[in-house]
């Protein structure tokens, strides 16, 4: 059984969030609800102050700390080592989301965070959905945590789990150049522009991440929390993954 | 004082009602749920407020519930997941963990002069934990739902899951006991045992609440063996406070009106004593907490340095903590009635501030948020938020109200020690 890594090369993401646009419509995500998301944030002080950025999906950690906390076990780790939420067991308690280092998990009845009308107001379900957008992607699998979420869960990144889950047995890298594997790799790692993103088995020695990571001194953020990403990030010269929270407070 | 007959059995309970239900009618039964009894009682001035209190506030939380959703709330995945709502219920099942230990000072370790408060300890320790189960149901988003998906789940990796088993262990042995203690069993081996395992169960619990927190390394202000420490001493504080506050509600505020043995006993040494050492204890873990806080440099710690900067802080150490302590270490003031009720106020106002600034001030740096989150949260409770307080303070002081009229609450095992000396003198 593969386990299913991702490595973003800092030095190649301009930033441009493709990625994150691609994540809504792929999984039909609420505006503000950025299971991926690239994370703006300032370094330095005036005059050397220096704009980065940080792509961030759901890091599927090795030992999620999520899955522990979750008093249903909702939340559980797949044979493949993806971290996904059963919607039909959630509770809505929202420890999970206390839980997560990298603030990954939504919960879905919120104010909006994004200013304006409430888009679940003005495109409002008739059953049991959370709501209905004017579009959506035709998948749904509660069980795994795909497609519109219904009221009071919590929901997350599946590494589209509706697309890798019916790769070829045996494929080691889900590269979206091969027009047989393109629809079987998550969309963020499809619509990469710079081709930052590489999706492939982390258990496979030969497979394209694994050389990536050993070549190019692959790094997990946040490791010393001893989550251990299945997320790495290739720093090269330019890049740089923050050691702490991306925005320093200001108290 | 008004002499009644406490109904013994289950029985005698519906039996009391159907009569007085049958002799008055439903709108004379009505006029006597209002007011609580025929005769005014200390517990009829504050039942129908705490009714009225419980009634809105839960119709106005069904209300937001039904039609808007938890989307009422103000919290936010952006920042802070758990609001005033998860503060409140840490509130009330700490009281009622504490209760519970201020009850075993009795029952358990042997301290004869607390047996009064014992059985008023039990009661109240199992109300104010419906209290808290009440608004947490409220607050979660399928209540329902976990009433299967927790036990099939048996996720024993999950603190929260221990806590709802310590939880529900507890309860039900606070019911058992407070069966015995109704049926006047103070001294049976179930007696006995039933305490202890109910003390053991309520140390166990209050720690895989404070567990909950302190496992979360990745929320430093929380994280560390500390936390379960601090909420199981700072949840007996709680219960010293609450039992004083409630054992003069319950005789109109004066002492004259209560039993003798209870007399003895608020205006005595010990429990002043008992009191100022768990404000001492739960003073200097809350300083602790902040140096250590406040000195460090590590990352997520920041929160600490905003929190020093809020009045709320500043009104909980100095007004809510600091001034009690000597209020009930003084000899002219800790043996008086006002003083006592003033600290004990005090003290349960502090420990509100207290669950809120532990518990929101624990998320108040953000996780990876990116371009929507710049600073610390911004969090103010939202009025269905507020309104569950309501329901919890509310429901609390109702069945109170309710059980003070039902139960002889202040009873106690008889007196062996200080009956044999009269009874050697009469004779």
């Amino acid at each position: 059984m593969a386990k299913w890594g991702m490595v973003i090369d800092l030095e190649k993401c301009t930033g441009c969030q493709a990625c994150t646009v691609a994540c809504g419509m792929e999984n039909s995500r609420l505006p503000g609800e950025h299971w991926q998301d690239v994370i703006f944030f300032q370094e330095g002080e005036f005059p050397n102050t220096e704009l980065k950025w940080f792509p961030r999906p759901c890091m599927h950690c090795e030992n999620p700390s999520c899955v522990a906390v979750c008093p249903t076990k909702a939340t559980y780790k797949n044979e493949s080592g993806q971290v996904l939420i059963d919607w039909e067991r959630c509770i809505g308690c929202k420890y999970c989301m206390i839980a997560c280092p990298y603030g990954v998990r939504f919960y879905t009845e919120e104010k909006p965070s994004y200013g304006g009308p409430n888009i679940k107001d003005v495109f409002p379900s008739d059953d049991a959905h959370s709501w209905n957008p004017p579009w959506k992607a035709p998948q749904e699998d509660w069980k795994h945590g795909v497609g519109v979420q219904p009221h009071d869960v919590v929901s997350k990144c599946t590494f589209c789990h509706h697309r890798i889950s019916t790769a070829p047995a045996g494929t080691v890298d889900l590269d979206p150049s091969d027009p047989a594997l393109r629809e079987h790799t998550p969309a963020c790692v499809v619509t990469c522009a710079p081709g930052a993103r590489f999706f492939g088995d982390l258990s496979n020695p030969n497979s394209e991440v694994n050389k990536q990571i050993a070549n190019k001194n692959g790094v997990r953020l946040l490791d010393h929390l001893g989550n251990k990403p299945q997320v790495y990030y290739l720093t090269g010269v330019g890049g740089s993954v923050p050691a702490e929270r991306a925005i320093k407070p200001k108290v | 004082m008004e002499h009644r007959t406490e109904p013994k059995t289950f029985g005698e309970v519906f039996t009391l009602f159907a009569t007085l239900w049958r002799e008055n009618g439903p709108l004379g039964f009505a006029r006597l749920a209002i007011t609580l009894g025929k005769t005014p009682t200390a517990a009829s001035r504050w039942w129908l407020g705490s009714v009225m209190l419980a009634a809105l506030s839960l119709l106005f939380v069904l209300y937001q519930l039904v039609f808007v959703g938890h989307s009422s709330f103000n919290t936010s995945s952006d920042g802070v997941n758990w609001g005033l709502a998860i503060s409140t219920y840490v509130y009330f099942a700490l009281i009622s963990s504490g209760l519970t230990m201020i009850a075993a000072l009795g029952t358990v370790f042997g301290f004869k002069q607390f047996l009064p408060i014992a059985k008023r300890c039990i009661f109240l320790a199992i109300i104010t934990l419906v209290a808290g189960f009440t608004v947490l149901a409220l607050e979660l988003g399928h209540p329902f739902r976990m009433l299967w998906a927790v036990p099939t789940g048996l996720q024993t990796m999950s603190p929260m899951f221990w806590m709802g088993v310590f939880y529900t262990i507890d309860l039900v042995l606070l019911i058992i006991k407070f069966y015995l203690m109704w049926q006047e069993d103070w001294d049976s081996p179930l007696s006995h045992a039933v305490g202890i395992a109910g003390f053991l169960a309520v140390i166990l619990a209050s720690g895989m609440l404070g567990l909950v927190f302190g496992s979360m390394v990745m929320r430093p202000m929380w994280y560390g063996p500390f936390t379960s420490i601090y909420f199981m001493l700072s949840a007996a504080l709680c219960g010293a406070a609450a039992i004083v506050v409630t054992t003069y509600m319950a005789y109109g505020f004066d002492r004259n009106a209560m039993p003798e043995r209870l007399r003895v006993l608020a205006s005595g040494h010990e429990l002043p004593m008992v009191f100022a050492t768990l404000i001492g204890i739960t003073l200097v873990m809350f300083v602790t907490r902040f140096w250590v806080g406040l000195w460090s440099n590590l990352d997520g710690l920041d929160g600490f340095r905003a929190l020093v900067k809020t009045p709320l802080f500043h009104i909980e150490l100095w007004l809510g903590l600091v001034l009690p302590f000597f209020m009930m270490l003084m000899p002219k003031l800790q043996k008086r009635m006002k003083p006592q009720m003033v600290a004990a106020f005090l003290v349960l106002g502090a420990m509100f501030i207290n669950r809120y600034e532990f518990i929101v001030g624990g998320q108040l740096v953000p996780m990876f948020k990116g371009v929507w989150t710049h600073s610390l949260e911004a969090y103010v409770p939202s009025a269905t938020e507020f309104a569950l307080v309501g329901v919890g303070f509310g429901l609390a002081l109702a069945l109170y109200a309710f059980g003070e009229k039902l139960f002889h609450l202040s009873d106690a095992p008889p007196d062996t020690e200080t009956a044999e000396p009269q009874r050697l003198a009469t004779a």
